[in-house]
C-alpha cells in the first residue's frame, strides 16, 4: 500500500497548483480549471482517508467515498454554471480576461 | 480724632464722584475745579489735624479701628488705618503738593475745554487713592490702592490719548510698573503663606521673624522691593518715568512729587521691620538705589527737554532715597541707629516740595511759550520773573546748597551711606556714586536753569508771566523748599520724630538732640566734600551755559562725543527695551507662529493627510479583484496556520 504521506503530498501539490492558478491566471476558463484541480485535490484526500480507515481502525467507512461522489456532482454543476457565466460575459464584453471585467470595481 | 483719618481719602473721592457724575452746568468754574479744590482742601485740613496730633505724640497703629471686608470661613480680611510718623510725613506731602497742584491746574488746564472735567475727576481719584495707600494697615489693602494709583497714573499720563506718543507712554507706564506689581504681589503671597495674615500689626510683631524662614524672608522682601523698583522708577524699570512726561505737567508734578513714585519709597520705608531681617535684600535695595541715582543723573546731563531733565532728576533723587533706606537698614541692624531711615524719609519730604516746585515752574514755562525744548528757550528770566525766581529756588534746593532743603536731607543720606560703609565696604562705593550724583545734579539743574531763563532768546516766542492762580502755588512751594530743611532742627528734630515710627527696631538707641545733629553735620568733612562738589557743578554750568562764547562742540568729538550720544540716547536702555520688544518678542512670536502653523496645524493637517493617504493605500486591498482577495485569504490562512501550529506551541501556550 502506498504510504499515506505520499497521498498527502500529492493532494497538497494539486491544491497548491490550483490555488496558484486561481491567484495568477487571467483567463476565466483557466481559473475555473484551477478551481477544479483544487476540488479534486480535496476529493483525493476524501477517498484516501476513506480507504485508510480500515487500515487504521479495522472497520470500513464509506462516507469518504460518498462525499467524493457528492463533491464531483457539485463540481459538475459548478462547471456548468461557471461556463455559462463565462459564455455570457464573453458575449457582453468580447473578453474573458478577469482583469478587464471590472465594471463593478472602483 | 485719629480714628477719623479714614475720611481723608473719602473726601477727594467724593469730589471725584461729584465731578464725574454731576450735570455739566452744575460744575461751575473750570468744569469742576471748584469741587477739586474743595476736596483737596478738605483732605488737607483733615491731614493737618492728623499730622498735628502725630506731632503731639499720638499714633494709631496696632489698636486702630478696623472693618471687615471679606469673610471666608475662618479667614477674614480686614481694612483699617495705620497712622504713625511715616504716615504723617506722607500725608503732609500728598496733601500739600496735591492741593497746590489742583489749584495750579485751574490756570494751567484752562485751555483744555471739555477735557477738564475728566482731568479733575481723575486727579481727585489719584489723590484719593494715594491717601488710601498711605493710611493702609495691611499689605492687601495697600496693594489694592497701589494698583489704583497705577491705574490713575495711566489715565492721566494718557490724558491726551489721541496723541500716539501719550497713549504709548501711558501704556508703558502701566505695563512697566505692572512688572513690579507682580513682584510685590508675589512677595506678599510668600508672607501670607508663612504668617497667614497680611496685617502690619501681625507682620511687624516679634513673632513673625520666627515664622518665616530667613531665606524666604529675603526672597519676600526682595520681591516687595521689586514692587518699589517698578513704582519708584528704579533701574532697570526706570524708563517709563521720562516717557510719562507726555501727560500734562501738573500730572508730572503730582506723580513725581507726591503720589506715584513716592509710593515705592513709602513701601520700602513701611516694610522696614521686615527688611531689617533680610540684610541681603537691604544691600540689593542700596545697590539699586545707588546705581539708579548715578545712571539717571548722567542721562539728565544731556537731555534737552526741560521736563525730561526733571524726570531724570526725579529718578536720581528717588535713587538717593532708596539708597538711604538700604544703608539705613544696615545702620539699624549694626549700629542701632535710625539715621538712614530718617534721612531717606526726610529727603522724600524735601524732594516732594522742591520737585513739585520745579515741575510747576516748568509747566509755567511750557504754558507761556508752548514748547518743552530748552534749545528754543533762553532769556525767559526777564519775561517771567516769578517763575524764574521760584525755579532758581528749586534748583538751589535740589543742588544741595545750604540753607535750602535739599542740602540737609541729601547730606544726611550720604552720611548714612558712608557710615553703613563701616559694616559693608560696598557702601563706600555707593557713597562715591552718591557724591558723583550730587555733583552732576548741581550741574544739570543749573544747566537747565541757564538754558531756560538766562541769555538771549533762541527762538521767536511771545512769553508772558503766568496768571496768579499758577504763580501763588509756586511761591508757596518755593517757601517750603527754602524752609522744609529746618524741620531737622525744630522741636525734637525730624530724626527724633521719625525714630519713633521704628522705635521697636532700635531699642535703647541714644537719642540725638537737635544740637548733636547740627554739630554732626557741620563738623563732618564729608559735608564739605558734597558742598564743594555742588558749587563746582554750578560754576561749571555757569561757565558752559551762561558765559557766552564757550564752544560746547568740543564735546561732540571722539570719545566724549560717543559718551554724549550715549547719554542723549539714555544709555540705550530705552532702545534696549524697544529692541528687546521688537527683536526678541518678535522672534519669539515668529517661532510661536511657525510652531502654530507647522506643529499645531501640521498635526491636524497631518492626521487628515495620513487618513487620506492611508485610505489611498488601503483601498488597493479592496480593489474588487477577486484574485487578489483570494491571494490575501490564502496568505492569511497560511499565516494563521503557522501561528497556530508552530508559533503558539513554541511560545508555550
Amino acid at each position: 500500500m502506498i504510504p499515506i504521506e505520499y497521498w498527502l503530498v500529492f493532494s497538497s501539490l494539486l491544491f497548491v497548483i490550483g490555488a496558484y492558478g486561481v491567484m495568477t491566471r487571467r483567463n476565466a476558463i483557466v481559473v475555473l480549471m484551477c478551481i477544479e484541480i483544487m476540488l479534486n485535490a480535496a476529493n483525493i484526500n476524501l477517498v484516501m482517508f476513506s480507504s485508510y480507515h480500515t487500515v487504521l481502525h479495522g472497520t470500513a467507512d464509506p462516507s469518504g467515498q460518498a462525499f467524493a461522489l457528492f463533491s464531483i456532482a457539485i463540481a459538475a454543476a459548478e462547471v456548468a454554471v461557471g461556463l455559462a457565466i463565462i459564455l455570457s460575459v464573453y458575449r457582453r464584453y468580447q473578453t474573458i480576461d478577469v482583469d478587464k471585467i471590472n465594471i463593478l470595481r472602483w | 480724632m485719629l480714628e477719623y483719618a479714614w475720611l481723608i481719602p473719602v473726601i477727594p473721592f467724593v469730589a471725584f464722584l461729584l465731578i464725574a457724575l454731576l450735570p455739566k452746568r452744575t460744575l461751575f468754574w473750570e468744569d469742576g475745579a471748584v469741587y477739586g479744590i474743595a476736596g483737596a482742601f478738605g483732605a488737607l485740613a483733615l491731614s493737618v489735624i492728623v499730622i498735628w496730633q502725630v506731632l503731639m505724640g499720638e499714633t494709631l497703629t496696632v489698636d486702630a479701628p478696623r472693618t471687615t471686608w471679606i469673610i471666608v470661613g475662618d479667614f477674614q480680611i480686614e481694612f483699617g488705618i495705620w497712622i504713625d510718623q511715616l504716615t504723617a510725613i506722607m500725608l503732609l506731602v500728598v496733601s500739600v503738593v496735591g492741593t497746590l497742584v489742583v489749584i495750579y491746574s485751574g490756570g494751567y488746564m484752562h485751555e483744555e475745554g471739555e477735557g477738564r472735567r475728566r482731568y479733575y475727576a481723575e486727579i481727585m481719584l489719584f489723590i484719593s487713592v494715594m491717601y488710601g495707600l498711605v493710611i493702609s494697615d495691611n499689605y492687601l489693602q495697600m496693594f489694592i490702592f497701589w494698583e489704583l494709583v497705577g491705574l490713575c497714573s495711566y489715565l492721566l499720563i494718557g490724558f491726551w490719548y489721541t496723541k500716539p506718543s501719550a497713549a504709548s507712554a501711558a501704556k508703558r507706564a502701566f505695563i512697566v510698573t505692572r512688572v513690579g506689581d507682580i513682584m510685590f504681589m508675589a512677595g506678599i503671597i510668600i508672607l501670607f503663606k508663612y504668617v497667614g495674615n497680611l496685617d502690619f500689626a501681625q507682620l511687624f510683631s516679634e513673632s513673625t521673624a520666627h515664622q518665616v524662614p530667613s531665606d524666604m524672608m529675603t526672597l519676600a522682601t526682595a520681591l516687595i522691593f521689586g514692587g518699589a523698583i517698578g513704582k519708584s522708577a528704579q533701574f532697570p524699570l526706570h524708563e517709563w518715568l521720562p516717557d510719562a512726561m507726555e501727560g500734562p505737567t501738573t500730572v508730572s508734578a503730582l506723580i513725581h512729587a507726591a503720589t506715584m513714585v513716592k509710593a515705592g519709597v513709602y513701601l520700602i520705608a513701611r516694610s522696614y521691620p521686615l527688611l531689617v531681617q533680610a540684610p541681603d535684600s537691604l544691600l540689593l535695595v542700596a545697590v539699586i538705589g545707588g546705581v539708579t541715582a548715578l545712571i539717571a543723573a548722567t542721562v539728565a546731563l544731556a537731555a534737552n527737554d526741560i521736563k525730561r531733565v526733571l524726570a531724570y532728576s526725579t529718578i536720581s533723587q528717588l535713587g538717593y532715597m532708596i539708597l538711604g533706606l538700604g544703608a539705613g537698614g544696615y545702620l539699624v541692624i549694626h549700629a542701632n541707629s535710625p539715621g538712614g531711615y530718617a534721612a531717606a524719609t526726610f529727603h522724600l519730604m524735601n524732594h516732594a516740595f522742591f520737585k513739585a516746585l520745579l515741575f510747576l515752574c516748568a509747566g509755567s514755562v511750557i504754558h507761556a511759550i508752548g514748547t518743552n525744548d530748552m534749545r528754543l528757550m533762553g532769556g525767559l528770566g526777564r519775561k517771567m520773573r516769578i517763575t524764574s525766581t521760584t525755579m532758581l529756588v528749586g534748583a538751589i534746593a535740589i543742588a544741595g546748597i545750604p540753607p535750602f532743603s535739599g542740602f540737609w536731607s541729601k547730606d544726611e543720606v550720604l552720611a548714612a551711606v558712608y557710615h553703613a560703609g563701616e559694616f559693608d565696604p560696598a557702601f563706600f562705593l555707593l557713597w562715591a556714586m552718591g557724591i558723583a550724583t550730587a555733583f552732576m545734579t548741581a550741574f544739570y539743574m543749573f544747566r537747565m536753569w541757564f538754558m531756560t531763563f538766562a541769555g538771549e532768546p533762541r527762538s521767536d516766542y511771545h512769553a508772558h508771566e503766568s496768571p496768579k492762580i499758577m504763580t501763588v502755588p509756586l511761591m508757596i512751594l518755593a517757601g517750603l523748599a527754602m524752609v522744609s530743611g529746618f524741620a531737622l532742627f525744630i522741636g525734637e528734630g525730624f530724626k527724633g520724630f521719625m525714630e519713633r515710627s521704628i522705635e521697636e527696631l532700635v531699642p535703647g538707641t541714644a537719642h540725638e538732640t537737635v544740637g548733636d545733629v547740627a554739630v554732626g553735620i557741620f563738623t563732618d568733612p564729608l559735608t564739605y566734600v558734597s558742598l564743594v562738589l555742588a558749587v563746582v557743578g554750578i560754576l561749571l554750568a555757569y561757565r558752559m551755559y551762561y558765559v557766552p562764547g564757550f564752544d560746547r562742540s568740543v564735546f561732540a568729538k571722539g570719545f566724549s562725543g560717543k559718551l554724549q550720544r550715549a547719554l542723549e540716547n539714555r544709555w540705550y536702555i530705552s532702545k534696549f527695551y524697544d529692541d528687546f520688544a521688537i527683536r526678541v518678542v518678535y522672534a519669539f512670536s515668529l517661532v510661536a507662529d511657525l510652531f502654530d502653523r507647522y506643529v499645531i496645524d501640521g498635526l491636524v493637517n497631518g492626521f487628515a493627510y495620513l487618513g487620506g493617504r492611508g485610505g489611498n493605500v488601503l483601498r488597493r486591498a479592496q480593489d474588487g479583484n477577486v484574485q487578489r482577495y483570494t491571494s490575501l485569504i490564502i496568505v492569511g490562512i497560511c499565516l494563521l496556520l503557522i501561528l497556530v501550529l508552530y508559533v503558539l506551541p513554541w511560545g508555550g501556550w
